[in-house]
C-alpha cells in the first residue's frame, strides 16, 4: 500500500494527484503553482542539505562569500579558527542585510543601517553607544548573533543546511557516496574552483532544471544533437539514433534522490583510446585514458584515496554526470578540444529558487589543484565553452526550459503530465562492486523517477 | 593591453576599469576615427543579420575574445569589480569557428534564431603601441527579441577591443566585454557580443 501524502493545498489537490506513484507521472502543474512553491521552501529547502561554494573561495581568516539557500541569503565566512561558518544574512535587530558586497575580507561584519556587528562566526559583537544598550537593556548578547546554519565540507565542498538536528551529510548523501567520491575525493589535495561562479537568471521554476539533473539520459541524443555533430560523443550527425553514443553504461541512484550517469571509457569515448581495455592493468587504463581533470603524474594519487574497487570503476567505467537533490548538476565530462587534446570540463551547477518563476543558474567551474596551470587554463576553457552561460551544451537547456514553464501556465496544459514511464527497475550488474540503486544498460527514467519520489518524500513530511 | 589569468577563486584578483590605456588618443572625427567606427557598425550588422561568415572575415587568426564576470563589492574593493579569473566567454579563433559551425547545423538555442539589434555608442579610440593597432573602447547595448515573446532581454557591456590594420581593413585582435549585470538577465549567450 502506497503512503497517503499529508500535503494538501487549499483547492484539496493533494500530493499524490500531483505526483502519480502508480503511473509514473508528474502533473505540469507543480512547475507553477505558488503554494506548492511556499511548501518546498519549507519542506525541502529549509530541511535538506544545500551546496553553497567551495572551500577555496575563502582561503584566509575573515575571508567571505555571499550566497543563497533558495531565497535565504547567507554569510559563508572562514574564522579565525580556519573554521567555514554559514550565517543568515538578515541583521537580527531590524532585518537589513547584513553584507552587501558578493565577496572580499572582514574581520568585522557591521549592518550598514544602526550598525551592529558581527563576528565571521556569526556571533554579535555590540552596537555603537555600547553604554545606551541599542540591542536592549535585558537581553543577553549571546541571544543576538545572526542565525547560524549547520556546515558541512565535503571534498571542499561547503553545504549547509538549516535542518540542526536532521540527517548527517553521509545520511544525506547514502549510497551514492562510493560514486561521488570518485569525482571529489580522489586526490591528495582535491580540487579547486577556478574563479567565482557564473550567475544568470532563467524565466522557469527551479524544478524544471531540476528533475533534468535526475540524470535525465534521453535528452541528450536530441536537445544536445550538436554534440553528435561535433564528434564530441563518437558516432556521426548521421548514425546518432542508430549508435546511441554515450546512452548505455550504469545508471546509479539511491532513495536520497541523487544520481550519476557512468559510462563505459572504452567505448563512449573511442577517439581517445581506440584501444580496447580486455586484459589491460587498472593502472594500464588509466593510463590509456586518464579521468576528466586526472593527469597521468596524478594516477598514484588515486590509489592513495580511494578504495582499489573504486579506482577500478573510475578506470572503466566512470561517472560522467549526475545530481544531487535536490537542486545540483554535476558534469565531469570528457571534452575534447577544438585543437585535439581532452583535459576534461569540470562543472558543478545549483539552480537556486527565485520565485516560484524564476531559478538562478550558478555555475561553478573546477580543477584538481594539482594540476598544472596549463591544464587549469584549458579546463576553464573547456568549460565555459561548454557549460554555463554561452556554453554550447547548455545554451539549449536554457532554451527550453523557459518554454516548458510558459506551457505549464495554461488552464489546460497545466493537467498535461511529465512521463517517467521509460523504467528499467534496480538491477546489479554482475560484478558490480558498489551499492545504491542500479540500472545497466541503456540510460532510462529510473534515476529521474527517483528525484521526484524524494521530492515526494520531503513534501510529505512537515 | 594584456591581462592575467589566475587560478584563484579568491577575489583579491578583480580589477578596476580605468578609462583607455593608450596614451595616444585618435581624434573623434579623424579619418582613423571614422574608419574605426564604420566598422563597428559593419560588425554590429554582421552579427545582427547572422552573416556569420562576414563576421569571421573581420576576426585575427591570434583573437581573443572574453568576457569577465562582475561582482559586487563594497568598501576599500568596491571599485574592484571585474574578476578576470572567470569568464561568461573565454574564447579563441577556433573556438569562435566552432561556435559558429554549430550556429549552422542543430543549435536550438538559435534556432529559431533571435532578433538581435547591438547599439554602439560611445566609441574612443587610441593608438597601441604596435603600429597599426588602435585601442577601440565602445558601449554595448543590446536587444535580443526571442520567439513570441513581446518582452526582450537586453544586455549592456563596455567593450574593450584592439583593432589591427590589415591591408587598409581593420580586424579584431582583442575584446573584453565587460558586462554590468554580476547575474545576467540573459537565459543564454548563444549570441556574440
Amino acid at each position: 500500500m502506497l503512503q497517503q501524502a499529508s500535503l494538501v493545498l487549499r483547492d484539496g489537490t493533494t500530493l499524490d494527484d500531483l505526483i502519480m506513484r502508480d503511473t509514473n507521472e508528474v502533473s505540469l502543474r507543480v512547475m507553477t503553482d505558488e503554494e506548492l512553491y511556499s511548501h518546498e521552501m519549507e519542506r525541502i529547502f529549509a530541511k535538506t542539505w544545500l551546496l553553497l561554494g567551495h572551500e577555496s573561495e575563502i582561503p584566509k581568516s575573515g575571508d567571505f562569500i555571499v550566497r543563497d539557500m533558495a531565497e535565504d541569503n547567507v554569510i559563508i565566512a572562514r574564522d579565525r579558527d580556519g573554521n567555514v561558518n554559514v550565517s543568515l544574512n538578515v541583521c537580527p535587530h531590524r532585518g537589513m542585510r547584513v553584507c552587501l558586497g558578493e565577496a572580499g575580507n572582514k574581520p568585522i561584519h557591521q549592518c550598514i543601517y544602526h550598525g551592529w556587528a558581527f563576528k565571521p562566526n556569526g556571533d554579535f559583537i555590540g552596537a555603537p553607544v555600547e553604554r545606551e544598550k541599542m540591542h536592549g537593556n535585558n537581553v543577553d548578547k549571546a541571544t543576538l548573533g545572526l542565525k547560524k546554519a549547520r556546515v558541512h565540507l565535503y571534498g571542499g565542498l561547503i553545504f549547509a543546511t538549516w535542518n540542526i538536528e536532521g540527517p548527517s551529510f553521509d545520511e544525506y548523501l547514502g549510497d551514492i557516496k562510493y560514486y561521488m567520491d570518485q569525482l571529489f575525493c580522489r586526490t591528495d589535495n582535491g580540487l579547486e574552483l577556478l574563479g567565482p561562479p557564473q550567475r544568470f537568471v532563467l524565466p522557469c521554476n527551479w524544478k524544471v532544471p531540476g528533475e533534468q539533473s535526475g540524470s535525465d539520459g534521453f535528452h541528450t541524443l536530441t536537445l544536445h544533437r550538436s554534440l553528435m555533430e561535433g564528434g564530441v560523443m563518437g558516432g556521426t550527425a548521421e548514425s546518432i539514433y542508430d549508435q546511441a553514443p554515450g546512452m548505455y553504461g550504469v545508471d546509479v541512484s539511491c532513495e536520497q534522490g541523487h544520481s550519476l550517469r557512468c559510462l563505459e571509457a572504452e567505448k563512449t569515448f573511442k577517439m581517445f583510446a581506440d584501444v580496447p581495455f580486455e586484459g589491460k592493468s587498472v593502472e594500464e587504463r588509466l593510463n590509456l585514458l586518464t579521468p576528466p581533470g586526472i593527469t597521468k603524474e596524478m594516477i598514484p594519487q588515486l590509489f592513495r584515496n580511494l578504495s582499489a574497487d573504486q579506482v577500478e570503476q573510475l578506470a572503466t567505467i566512470p561517472p560522467q554526470v549526475g545530481g544531487m537533490f535536490p537542486n545540483i548538476l554535476i558534469a565531469f565530462i570528457f571534452a575534447p578540444r577544438t585543437d585535439g587534446g581532452s583535459s576534461g570540463a569540470l562543472a558543478l551547477h545549483t539552480y537556486v529558487p527565485r520565485g516560484p518563476n524564476q531559478v538562478e543558474f550558478v555555475n561553478f567551474i573546477f580543477a584538481e589543484k594539482d594540476a598544472p596551470e596549463q591544464m587549469k587554463r584549458d579546463m576553464l576553457q573547456n568549460s565555459i565553452q561548454q557549460t554555463g552561460t554561452s556554453g554550447t551544451i547548455e545554451q539549449d537547456d536554457a532554451d527550453v526550459w523557459p518554454v516548458i514553464m510558459r506551457n505549464a501556465r495554461g488552464g489546460v496544459s497545466k493537467h498535461m503530465t511529465l512521463k517517467y514511464q521509460a523504467l528499467h527497475g534496480h538491477e546489479r550488474p554482475e560484478g558490480w562492486k558498489g551499492g545504491g540503486l542500479l540500472y545497466p544498460g541503456f540510460t532510462k527514467d529510473d534515476t529521474q523517477w527517483n528525484w521526484w519520489m524524494a521530492y515526494h518524500k520531503l513534501m510529505s513530511e512537515v | 593591453m594584456t591581462w592575467v589569468t589566475k587560478s584563484t577563486a579568491a577575489p583579491d584578483s578583480t580589477t578596476i576599469l580605468r578609462g583607455l590605456s593608450s596614451r595616444k588618443r585618435v581624434p573623434l572625427g579623424s579619418a582613423v576615427y571614422n574608419r574605426l567606427l564604420e566598422t563597428l557598425y559593419d560588425e554590429a550588422a554582421a552579427l545582427d543579420e547572422r552573416r556569420f561568415d562576414d563576421w569571421i572575415a573581420m576576426l585575427s587568426a591570434d583573437l581573443v575574445y572574453q568576457a569577465p564576470i562582475r561582482m559586487t563589492r563594497t568598501g576599500v574593493n568596491r571599485d574592484r569589480d571585474v574578476m578576470r579569473t572567470m569568464f561568461h566567454f573565454d574564447d579563441d579563433y577556433t573556438s569562435i569557428l566552432m561556435r559558429t559551425g554549430r550556429l549552422q547545423k542543430s543549435a536550438w538555442a538559435e534556432d529559431p534564431p533571435s532578433r538581435c539589434r547591438r547599439f554602439i555608442t560611445n566609441v574612443r579610440v587610441g593608438e597601441c603601441e604596435t603600429a597599426g593597432d588602435y585601442e577601440v573602447v565602445s558601449y554595448l547595448y543590446l536587444e535580443r527579441s526571442r520567439g513570441d515573446n513581446p518582452h526582450n532581454e537586453q544586455l549592456t557591456a563596455e567593450r574593450r577591443d584592439v583593432w589591427r590594420d590589415v591591408n587598409g581593413a581593420y580586424v579584431l585582435a582583442r575584446r573584453e566585454i565587460i558586462v554590468d549585470q554580476s547575474v545576467l538577465g540573459m537565459s543564454n549567450l548563444a549570441v556574440f557580443l
